[in-house]
């Protein structure tokens, strides 16, 4: 965006101000999603076939709500880039990724990323994840190879 | 206006920016419907994105309102760095947002300030997100009963106390013919000086022909 006032000389950087009511890929799942050699839903790999996936469409805030937080903060990171050059979205997401990477074995997964709620603006507000399904609460067993396994990347 | 989502709050309005040659008169009624209930009477539609440069908001409250919000932290960070913006500037800013969010806002905004280079000026953002400068600008939809009337009334080269009557007379006429605007006449001065607020209450307004 410019810092010139000319218009005609414009930036094509989005300025989102909230996500659209549709998901940007297909709503539903379809069978050729988990489907195996044969065309048909492959039960060993993916579970039971669950026919609401496949039937029941979206709610348009559904998608609204899960884009949320990305949209605000792309929508920040653009205009970082407008107001100060590549370098400050680049280093705010170099901040960010260096945060979650930094999560030890020993770090149960349940505890919430300290740095990453500082990065966001979340340590100085109270939202409803703050009082509802708190981890600390939580009485889930935790199976800690399966934790290591998801952390990594080679268990979905 | 029929952009409007279900429930949502409508500016209704009339809304209006002249310039002159010291600086911008802008103005708007005080009307908030949401459908035919007046949620807020006495509404400030002259909206502050920076010191010497504000805008007249038109259509949805909550889009308007979030536009405008973006828009002056936008500024304030812009002014730690780079000293005062100038008004095309945030007009610019107010255009890139209502044009990109197209789809998703229901914004007409008019843009009115003071700036060093280019003194009082007007820019007209309606609702598709295109740019305008005009030397005087009406917007909402009190606006259409009033077009004929402005233009008649127009002259280049008026004063600040012409000005003021103008925009006065010719938002008491929207008012008083529009059902979606009322309440007070909510003035701003805009100069190299700052910023100066007239009210005009409902019981002062300028009488048109009434039969």
């Amino acid at each position: 965006m410019v810092i010139h006032a000319q218009p005609g000389w414009k930036s094509r950087i989005s300025l989102r101000l909230a996500p659209s009511s549709k998901a940007s890929s297909a709503s539903s799942a379809s069978v050729l999603d988990t489907s195996n050699s044969y065309g048909l839903h492959d039960t060993m790999r993916f579970g039971m076939r669950q026919i609401a996936s496949e039937v029941s469409s979206k709610h348009p805030l559904e998608n609204r709500l899960a884009e949320w937080d990305n949209t605000q903060m792309e929508l920040k990171m653009n205009m970082a880039r407008n107001m100060y050059g590549m370098h400050a979205p680049i280093k705010m997401a170099m901040e960010r990724s260096l945060v979650i990477q930094a999560r030890g074995p020993s770090m149960l997964p349940q505890r919430s990323n300290l740095g990453l709620d500082i990065l966001a603006g979340k340590d100085e507000s109270i939202d409803f994840e703050d009082y509802l399904n708190v981890p600390e609460m939580s009485t889930d067993m935790v199976d800690v190879h399966v934790v290591m396994e998801r952390q990594i990347g080679i268990r979905a | 206006m029929s952009g409007l989502k279900p429930g949502e709050v409508n500016l209704g309005t009339s809304i209006m920016a002249v310039e002159f040659a010291h600086g911008v008169i802008i103005g708007a009624d005080s009307r908030t419907t949401t459908g035919s209930y007046i949620a807020n009477r006495v509404t400030d539609k002259l909206t502050e994105v920076h010191d010497t440069i504000y805008c007249c908001r038109s259509g949805s409250a909550a889009d308007t309102q979030a536009v405008a919000d973006i828009v002056h932290y936008y500024l304030q960070m812009y002014s730690v760095q780079n000293g005062k913006p100038t008004v095309p500037l945030a007009a610019s800013l107010f255009q890139e947002l209502c044009y990109q969010n197209k789809d998703n806002l229901s914004a007409g905004i008019i843009v009115g300030g003071w700036d060093k280079e280019n003194g009082g000026s007007v820019w007209n953002v309606p609702l598709g997100g295109s740019l305008h400068r005009q030397p005087f600008a009406i917007g909402g939809s009190g606006s259409t009963y009033i077009y004929g009337y402005c233009d008649a009334t127009y002259r280049d080269g008026m004063n600040q106390e012409e000005c003021i009557e103008f925009v006065k007379n010719s938002l008491a006429l929207a008012m008083s013919r529009d059902g979606s605007s009322g309440g007070v006449i909510r003035m701003a001065i805009i100069t190299e000086k700052g910023v100066e607020r007239i009210f005009v209450p409902g019981d002062k307004l300028p009488v048109h022909w009434e039969g």
